[in-house]
């Protein structure tokens, strides 16, 4: 009985064939593509390049990741609690989490970033005994984080309400405290609902801390930028900045697929027959 | 054993219980009657705290329960509760969901508690569906877990909230056997049901609701066959058509 429940609804098999489909056209046009640039170029100079072209992308993979780490943990955070007080029965906390998804959904995350950078210059400068310029970037990594907390903050949200009362009130029948039924009855089936849209979130966040580089950060995109104009000065070849270009996209697909798989084996891992999120 | 007296409860402007009192011995069944929107759910709920009274005394084995120094936790430990809806833990198997209440309210060892767990299911005829998740299980058989769920606390007396209501026909047998068996065995137990078989075979006595107030009561024979105010032989004369 519970094996049948795992098969996937025919539906859902054309949906992967298509899929597969569309990403092998994808990778073949892709190819062709490489080779044409690859056709013109010239390995030497290239391979020239290599060495720093290694060390800016790993400073860059390094950078980014290192947002990721501050970025994902605080914007869920944020999400959490403030998702968990839009639904409080205490006015005030609802008011409070309303404003904030309110006031960090309604900007683009580009400009957040860039006042939390402006406005804690103008408050720190002429403080010499601290780096102005990493409490700057901190400022920038806050703002995305505090962005991305109002998005998971509606998807928390959307979990509580979708735990139907009666459970709650089956956790009190049985003489559970408040704190108990939040934590094994609430919660368990929150993240079961919400996990498919988080993901989501999260996928979106990682490629969204590409902005930070418009403050100067040194991760992935800031040296993408770099690197074109030093080459593109330096010997003029665009096949190279395109190639070096094609790298950065890959790093960033590995680490959101990377991500986004293992929120999937979480997802299966805790499925549960009836509690199945619904399919994205 | 259950004692209500003079029990009130007002939603907003809606004044659902007007002064409800009642009394249930301990190893009596009483069953519950009227339409739909009479207070009969509120006055359950009342009697575990789910909802507070307003005015008036819950009384249960000799406790003032709806006392501010009263834990409401501690009462409902005192009684157990079957929901209309059943209301199974979703994301625990039928074995988890009785246990739960064990290892999280009574703090049971996890061994101790799998025992309990495992005979208050067999009691219920579900011991082979232990590992089954609520959406495996039909009905019927969700409702007997519940039943385990709320027994495996040991408790003092049983509310049943329409039990069979939500249950398609052929399930509706299989819960109303486990509810005769727990009577018959000496539970204490008060049941909002439209389930007249159950109350007249059943029941010790009657209780009949309409508009938050209660309009007759009595041995069922009597509340049945011999109604005395036209409320309830209104209601009763379509109930058995």
């Amino acid at each position: 009985m519970r094996k049948s429940d795992r098969r996937l609804h025919p539906a859902s098999h054309l949906v992967r064939r298509i899929l597969s489909g569309v990403i092998v056209a994808e990778a073949a046009l892709l190819l062709v593509y490489l080779a044409g640039v690859f056709g013109t170029y010239d390995l030497g100079y290239a391979l020239s390049l290599l060495p720093p072209r290694g060390r800016a992308l790993t400073t860059g993979l390094l950078t980014t990741l290192g947002f990721m780490a501050v970025v994902i943990p605080l914007g869920f955070s944020l999400g959490f609690a403030f998702g968990w007080a839009r639904t409080s029965t205490a006015w005030p906390a609802r008011a409070v989490a309303t404003t904030y998804v309110e006031f960090f959904r309604g900007m683009p995350p580009i400009v957040l970033i860039a006042f939390a950078f402006l406005i804690t210059i103008v408050l720190l400068k002429g403080n010499d005994r601290i780096d102005l310029f990493a409490f700057a970037t901190g400022a920038g990594v806050m703002a995305l984080a505090a962005h991305s907390g109002a998005y998971q903050a509606e998807i928390i949200r959307a979990g509580i309400l979708s735990v139907p009362t009666g459970q709650v009130e089956a956790g009190e029948a049985i003489g559970m405290s408040k704190g108990t039924i939040l934590t094994r009855i609430t919660l368990p089936q929150m993240f079961r609902i919400s996990l498919p849209a988080l993901g989501n979130e999260f996928a979106s966040l990682i490629k969204d801390t590409s902005l930070l580089s418009t403050i100067g950060a040194l991760d992935l995109t800031f040296q993408g930028k770099n690197l074109s104009s030093v080459l593109i000065t330096g010997g003029g070849s665009l096949d190279l900045v395109i190639i070096m270009w094609v790298e950065i996209a890959v790093l960033y697909f590995v680490i959101t697929f990377v991500v986004s798989r293992s929120l999937l084996a979480i997802e299966r891992r805790f499925r549960v027959p009836g509690l199945e999120a619904a399919q994205l | 054993m259950i004692t209500g007296v003079n029990l009130h409860k007002w939603f907003g402007e809606l004044h659902v219980l007007k002064g409800v009192s009642l009394e249930v011995a301990k190893g009596e069944t009483l069953v519950i009657i009227g339409p739909s929107g009479s207070g009969k759910s509120t006055l359950l709920r009342c009697i575990n705290l789910l909802v507070q009274p307003d005015e008036g005394d819950v009384i249960i084995d000799g406790v003032k329960v709806n006392d501010p120094k009263i834990r409401p936790e501690w009462v409902r430990q005192q009684v157990g509760m079957v929901f209309q809806s059943f209301n199974l833990f979703t994301h625990l198997t039928a074995l988890h969901n009785v246990m739960i209440g064990l290892t999280k309210v009574k703090r049971l060892p996890k061994a101790e508690a799998e025992r309990i767990a495992r005979f208050e299911l067999e009691r219920v005829g579900l011991a082979d569906k232990a590992d089954a998740y609520p959406a495996q299980l039909s009905g019927g058989q969700q409702q007997r877990v519940a039943i385990a769920r709320a027994l495996a606390l040991n408790p003092k007396a049983m509310l049943f909230d329409e039990p069979t209501s939500a249950l398609d026909p052929e399930y509706i047998r299989e819960v109303l056997d486990v509810m005769t068996k727990l009577a018959d065995e000496g539970m204490t137990m008060v049941v909002v049901t439209h389930e007249m078989g159950f109350a007249h075979n059943v029941a010790d006595r009657v209780l009949f609701m309409a508009d938050g107030v209660v309009v007759e009561e009595g041995a069922p024979e009597e509340v049945f066959e011999r109604p005395q105010k036209n409320r309830t032989k209104a209601f009763v004369a379509k109930i058995l058509g």
